[in-house]
C-alpha cells in the first residue's frame, strides 16, 4: 500500500511539471442559435478608477439589453494592466474584448495578427462615431478598435492667482503668458508644477511647446516616423521650455514629485497653472473648483507655423476584439455598444470628451469640461500624445530624453541629436 | 540489498522530479536566454534573428546606458569588498573572542538579512524622504540644516542606494566569518598566546590564514550579489532619476517590461550569467594563488 | 578546514581567559552597542510609525514611540491595502514550496546516497551547479513559458521556480544529513521485507528531520523575501505575494505613511518572532547555505 503511495506521490509530482503542457481548450464552441453566449471582458476601469462608474453603467444598459449575452468583466490597474495584457496577447489567450491605448500599443497587437478587424461592425454604426475618430485604431486602412472617449492636454489656470499680478483672463498669447508668469515669480508664486517623476506629466507641457512652435502637422509626422526628429524648431521650442525652467517658472520640488502631489498642491493654490490632460475635470470640480479654475490650450508661439486648434491629444481609450474570439462578431458588436455606453456615461461624469456623437442632453456637465469641449469643437488637428504614439521602445527612449530636458542635462540641440539618432 | 539499492527504474523514479526541474528551470533556460539574445523580438510577434547586433547596440548606445549600469554594479562590488567585507571581519573577530553577550550581539546584526529587501527598501526610503525623512529630521535637529537634502535626487541616488545594500548583508558576512573563526580550535589561540604572540598577531597569523575559505566565499558573494543586485535599488529608486542608479538587473527588467524588447533583455541575462561566472572563477584562482605564496 | 557545523558547541569551552585589559573591553562594548543601534534603529522606527498617525510623524514626535497608539492603521492596512490576503498567498506558496522541495530533493537524495550506480557522483556535481545560477537567468524563458501556457498570475509560477531554485541547496543539506545514517538500517528494514520505496518512507524520511528544519527555513526565507519573480509572474491582486503587495500599497498610499508601516511590520514580525525562537538554526542554516556552496 505504501509504495503504491509513494509511487502516486511520485507520479503527482510529475504530473505537476508535466501539467503545464495541457492547454485549456476544453471549451466546446456553441453554434449560437438560442443559447446564451459568453463573452469576457478586461479593462483597467477598477474601483478608485475615475471611469469606474461609467464602465459600470455601461455594462449594466448593456447586459439589461441583451439577455442572450452573459458578459464576465474584471478590471486591472493600469501598470498591471499592461503587463497582462501582453502576456495574454503572447499566449493567445486574450479575453473576447479588451481595453487598450490606441494607436502604438494595438498596433503591435495588431501586427501580431491577434486583433479582429471591425470594419464591418463599424460600417453599422458610422453615423454616430465620426470617421475622424477612427484615425488611432486604423491600420493599413482596416480598423480594429473603437475608441470611448477623448482627452486633450489643457493648461488649467488658477483665476484667484492670476487676479493678484493683475490679470482676469488666461493670457491668450504667448508675451502675455511670459509677462505674466515674470510678475507671477515676482510676487513670489509658482506659475508652473509639473511631476518630474513621472515623465509623461514633462510631456504634457513639451509636446504643447513644441506644438506650438512647430506645427501640428510637423510634430504628428515626427511621432509617426514620417519625419525626422533632426528639426531646428523642436530644438528651439525646448529651448524655450527649458528657458522658463531657468526663470523658475517651474516649482523645483516637482522634479521629485509624483503627479498625484503636483496636482494635490495646484488644488491648494500653490501653482498658477497646471498643463495636464483633461480628464482632471471631474476631479476639479469635485474639489469645489469649477469656478476657480478656467481651462485654456497653451498660447501660440510661432503663429507662422501653428495656430490656436491645434492640440495635444486625441481618442486613446479603446476596446478592441480578439482575432482568437469564438464569438468575435458577436463581441464586436457587443464592444460598440458598451464604448457608446461608457462614452455617454464617461462624458457625462466629466472624464473626457465624447467619441461618439452625442444624442443626448449633457447640459448638465461641468463647467469646465464644457469649456474643453468648446476647445475641441474649434480644433483643427490633434497630435496623440507622444508615448502613446509611439512604440513602447522608442516611446522609452522619448521619455528618457525628456526627462533629461526637465533637469537641463541636455538642451534642444542635443534632444534632436540624440533621438534622430536613437529613434528607429 | 544490492540488487535493491541497484534498480534502475527506481533510481529513475527517484531522481527524476528533482532532473526535471532542474534541467527545465535552471539549466535549459541558459542556453534559451543566449538563443534569445540573437533574435529582435517584442514577446509575442515576429522574432527576427539579428545575430549579435544586440550585443553591439547594448556596448555602444548611449540610450541604452548599459555600460554605465555595468559600472555602477562595479563601483558596488568594489565598495561590498571594501567596506563591507572589512566592517564585516572586523565585528566577527571582536565577536569571536568569547566576549560575554556575544550570542546576543551576533544574533541582533543578523536581523536585516532576515528582513524582505522590500520591507528595507520601504523604510530607507522613507529614511530619505526629503520632507519627513528621519535623516533630514536628525540632520536639522542637531543644526546641520545646510546638510539636509533630496537624498534620491540624481547626485547622491547612488550612493544613497548603495547604503542600504551594503548595510543588509554586514551581518550575512560577519555570521559566515564569525562560524569561521569559532571554528578554529582554542588551543591554535592558547598556544599563541603563551608563546607571546600580540593580539593582532593572533589574527594576522592564525585566524585569518584559518579562515580563508570563508574570505573566498564571503568576496565571491559581494562581488556577484553586488552585479546581480536588484531587489532593493528597484524599490528605491528603479534605476532612476535619469539611470543615475541603474544597474544590468533593472536595466534587464525595464527592457523587457517597459520596452517590449525581449531579445536585447535577453542579451543582458546572458551576459549577467557570464559575468556572474568569470568572476567566481577569477576570485577563486586569486585565493588559490595566495595559498600557494 | 574544520567542520564548522561546531561553532556553537565551541563555544561552551569556557573561553573567557582571552580577553585582557577592561579599559579596551569597554570600548568594544561601545562599539558593539553603536553597531547593534545601527542595526536595529530603523526596525524600531518602522514598528513606531506603523502606530502613529502622520501628524505625528512629520510632526515633533519623529523617534519617539506614539502618543496615541493607532491600530485602525493594521486594519486600514489590512482592508484597503489587502495585506492579509497578500499575507495568506505568501504563506500558502511558502508552504508548497517547502513540501515539494522537501519531498524531491529527500527523493532525489536517497537515490544519490544509497544507490549504486555509474555517474551518480557527476549527478551530485550537476544538481550542486545549481547553487550558483542566478535567478537572473531563467527570467525571460520562464515569462515566455509561463505566459505560452498562461501560467502567469497563477501560483504554480512563482511555486515551480521557487522550488527549482532551492533543490540545490535541499540536496546539499539532506546529502550530509543522510550520508550519516548507518547503512545497516536499510539492511535491517531490507531484511523485514521493505521495499526501495518502504525504506524511503519508513526509515529515512523519519530520521532526515534535522535536514528538514534546515531546508525549510533555508525555502522559507528564500520564498517569503523574493521579490523579482514575484513582481514579473504575478500581476493580479489575488496571486500577489506580500512583497509584491507591499510595494502596490505603498506606491497607492504614497502620502499616508502609518497603513504603509503596518503593512512593513506584518510583513516583518512572522520572520522575527520565528527568529526569536529559533536563531541558531536560522543561522545555521545560512551558514550551511553558504560555505557548501
Amino acid at each position: 500500500m505504501k509504495k503504491v503511495i509513494a509511487l502516486l506521490l511520485a507520479m503527482v509530482m510529475m504530473m505537476s511539471l508535466v501539467a503545464c503542457g495541457k492547454s485549456s481548450s476544453d471549451e466546446t464552441s456553441k453554434d449560437g442559435s438560442s443559447e446564451t453566449i459568453d463573452l469576457t471582458m478586461w479593462c483597467i476601469a477598477t474601483e478608485s478608477d475615475s471611469n469606474r462608474h461609467a464602465y459600470e453603467a455601461s455594462i449594466a444598459d448593456f447586459k439589461a439589453a441583451h439577455p442572450e449575452i452573459n458578459l464576465t468583466w474584471e478590471a486591472t490597474q493600469n501598470q498591471e494592466y499592461k503587463t497582462k495584457i501582453k502576456a495574454a496577447v503572447a499566449a493567445n489567450e486574450m479575453p473576447d474584448i479588451f481595453f487598450t491605448w490606441s494607436c502604438a500599443f494595438l498596433g503591435e497587437f495588431v501586427d501580431a495578427g491577434r486583433v479582429y478587424c471591425v470594419d464591418d461592425v463599424y460600417a453599422q454604426y458610422a453615423s454616430e462615431l465620426p470617421e475622424v475618430m477612427m484615425g488611432n485604431v486604423k491600420f493599413d486602412g482596416k480598423y480594429y478598435g473603437v475608441p470611448t472617449t477623448l482627452n486633450i492636454v489643457g493648461m488649467f489656470s488658477n483665476m484667484e492667482l492670476l487676479k493678484e499680478v493683475g490679470y482676469d483672463e488666461v493670457p491668450a498669447t504667448y508675451e502675455e503668458l511670459i509677462e505674466c508668469c515674470d510678475a507671477l515669480v515676482a510676487q513670489g508664486i509658482i506659475p508652473f508644477g509639473c511631476s518630474g517623476k513621472e515623465t509623461w506629466c514633462v510631456t504634457e507641457y513639451l509636446e504643447s511647446i513644441i506644438e506650438k512652435t512647430a506645427g501640428a502637422s510637423v510634430l504628428n509626422d515626427i511621432f509617426a516616423g514620417n519625419a525626422s526628429w533632426d528639426n531646428d524648431d523642436v530644438a528651439k521650442a525646448v529651448g524655450i521650455f527649458q528657458e522658463m525652467i531657468d526663470k523658475n517658472y517651474f516649482d523645483p520640488e516637482g522634479i521629485a514629485l509624483s503627479n498625484d502631489e503636483v496636482k494635490a498642491n495646484f488644488i491648494a493654490g500653490k501653482y498658477a497653472f497646471y498643463m495636464n490632460g483633461t480628464w482632471n475635470c471631474a476631479d476639479f470640480d469635485k474639489a469645489g473648483l469649477s469656478d476657480k479654475i478656467q481651462v485654456a490650450e497653451f498660447p501660440v508661439i510661432d503663429s507662422s507655423k501653428s495656430k490656436l486648434g491645434e492640440l495635444i491629444g486625441g481618442p486613446s481609450d479603446t476596446l478592441a476584439v480578439a482575432a482568437s474570439s469564438k464569438n468575435a462578431k458577436v463581441a464586436a458588436e457587443s464592444a460598440f455598444e458598451i464604448a457608446k455606453g461608457i462614452c455617454r456615461y464617461g462624458y457625462l461624469d466629466g472624464n473626457g470628451l465624447p467619441a461618439w456623437t452625442p444624442d443626448y442632453d449633457y447640459s448638465s456637465i461641468n463647467s469646465l469640461t464644457q469649456s474643453v469641449a468648446d476647445i475641441v469643437a474649434n480644433s483643427s488637428q490633434m497630435v496623440l500624445f507622444g508615448d502613446t504614439a509611439m512604440a513602447a521602445d522608442n516611446a522609452n527612449i522619448y521619455l528618457d530624453y525628456v526627462s533629461q530636458i526637465y533637469s537641463s542635462v541636455i538642451n534642444g540641440q542635443e534632444f534632436v541629436d540624440g533621438l534622430t539618432k536613437d529613434i528607429k | 540489498m544490492k540488487k535493491l539499492y541497484s534498480n534502475k527504474l527506481t533510481i529513475i523514479l527517484f531522481i527524476l522530479p528533482a532532473l526535471l526541474l532542474f534541467a527545465l528551470i535552471l539549466f535549459a533556460p541558459i542556453f534559451v536566454s543566449g538563443y534569445y539574445s540573437l533574435f529582435d523580438w517584442n514577446g509575442f510577434g515576429k522574432m527576427n534573428f539579428i545575430g549579435i547586433e544586440n550585443y553591439k547596440e547594448l556596448f555602444t548606445s548611449n540610450s541604452i546606458g548599459f555600460l554605465k549600469a555595468l559600472g555602477n554594479a562595479l563601483l558596488l562590488a568594489l565598495l561590498s569588498v571594501g567596506v563591507q567585507l572589512p566592517l564585516a571581519l572586523g565585528l566577527a573577530l571582536l565577536l569571536g573572542k568569547g566576549r560575554k553577550g556575544e550570542r546576543a550581539f551576533l544574533s541582533i546584526y543578523f536581523v536585516p538579512v532576515l528582513i524582505s529587501t522590500v520591507v528595507i527598501g520601504q523604510l530607507w526610503l522613507k529614511i530619505y524622504n526629503s520632507s519627513y525623512g528621519i535623516l533630514n529630521a536628525f540632520l536639522r535637529s542637531i543644526g546641520l540644516d545646510n546638510l539636509t537634502r533630496i537624498w534620491l535626487d540624481r547626485d547622491t541616488a547612488l550612493g544613497a542606494t548603495f547604503v542600504p545594500i551594503l548595510w543588509q548583508y554586514v551581518g550575512y558576512h560577519m555570521l559566515l566569518m564569525y562560524a569561521g573563526i569559532k571554528s578554529v580550535p582554542v588551543q591554535y589561540r592558547e598556544a599563541a598566546m603563551i608563546d607571546g604572540a600580540k593580539e593582532g598577531q593572533i589574527n594576522r597569523y592564525i585566524i585569518l590564514p584559518c579562515i580563508k575559505p570563508i574570505l573566498k566565499i564571503s568576496t565571491i558573494f559581494a562581488v556577484t550579489g553586488s552585479l546581480k543586485s536588484f531587489d532593493l535599488i528597484y524599490v528605491l529608486t528603479n534605476g532612476g532619476p535619469l539611470h543615475a542608479t541603474e544597474v544590468p538587473s533593472t536595466l534587464m527588467i525595464s527592457m523587457l517590461f517597459l520596452r517590449n524588447r525581449y531579445g536585447m533583455g535577453s542579451t543582458i541575462a546572458f551576459l549577467l550569467i557570464i559575468l556572474c561566472f568569470a568572476f567566481a572563477l577569477i576570485i577563486g584562482r586569486m585565493f588559490k594563488d595566495k595559498e600557494e605564496d | 578546514m574544520v567542520k564548522l557545523n561546531d561553532i556553537f558547541v565551541n563555544r561552551n569551552k569556557k573561553s573567557g581567559n582571552l580577553v585582557k585589559s577592561k579599559g579596551k573591553e569597554v570600548w568594544v562594548y561601545i562599539l558593539f552597542g553603536i553597531w547593534a543601534l545601527i542595526n536595529l534603529f530603523p526596525i524600531y522606527w518602522m514598528f513606531t510609525f506603523s502606530l502613529k498617525s502622520n501628524g505625528e510623524i512629520f510632526g515633533e514626535n519623529v523617534a519617539g514611540l506614539p502618543r496615541e497608539w493607532l491600530w485602525s492603521n493594521y486594519k486600514r492596512a489590512m482592508a484597503v491595502g489587502n495585506i492579509g490576503r497578500y499575507f495568506a498567498n505568501s504563506v500558502f506558496i511558502a508552504i508548497v514550496t517547502i513540501v515539494i522541495v522537501m519531498l524531491v530533493s529527500l527523493m532525489a537524495t536517497f537515490a544519490l546516497t544509497r544507490f549504486i550506480w555509474k555517474g551518480r557522483k557527476q549527478m551530485n556535481k550537476f544538481f550542486m551547479l545549481g547553487l550558483t545560477i542566478p535567478i537572473h537567468a531563467s527570467i525571460v524563458p520562464i515569462y515566455v513559458i509561463l505566459s505560452k501556457l498562461s501560467l502567469l498570475n497563477t501560483y504554480s509560477a512563482l511555486i515551480i521556480p521557487y522550488s527549482a531554485f532551492s533543490l540545490a541547496m535541499g540536496i546539499l543539506v539532506c546529502t550530509g544529513f543522510m550520508q550519516d545514517l548507518p547503512m545497516e538500517l536499510d539492511e535491517a528494514a531490507c531484511i523485514d521485507g521493505c521495499g526501495a520505496w518502504g525504506i524511503f518512507f519508513r526509515i529515512i524520511v523519519p530520521l532526515m528531520k534535522p535536514a528538514v528544519a534546515t531546508v525549510s527555513i533555508y525555502t522559507f526565507l528564500q520564498c517569503w523575501n523574493e521579490l523579482m519573480f514575484s513582481t514579473i509572474f504575478i500581476s493580479d491582486s489575488t496571486h500577489k505575494t506580500l512583497p509584491v503587495g507591499v510595494q502596490a500599497l505603498s506606491g497607492q498610499y504614497m502620502t499616508e505613511w502609518g497603513p504603509i508601516g503596518a503593512a512593513l511590520v506584518i510583513a516583518t514580525f512572522p520572520t522575527l518572532i520565528f527568529y526569536a525562537f529559533f536563531s541558531k538554526r536560522i543561522q545555521e542554516s545560512f551558514i550551511t547555505g553558504a560555505i557548501k556552496g
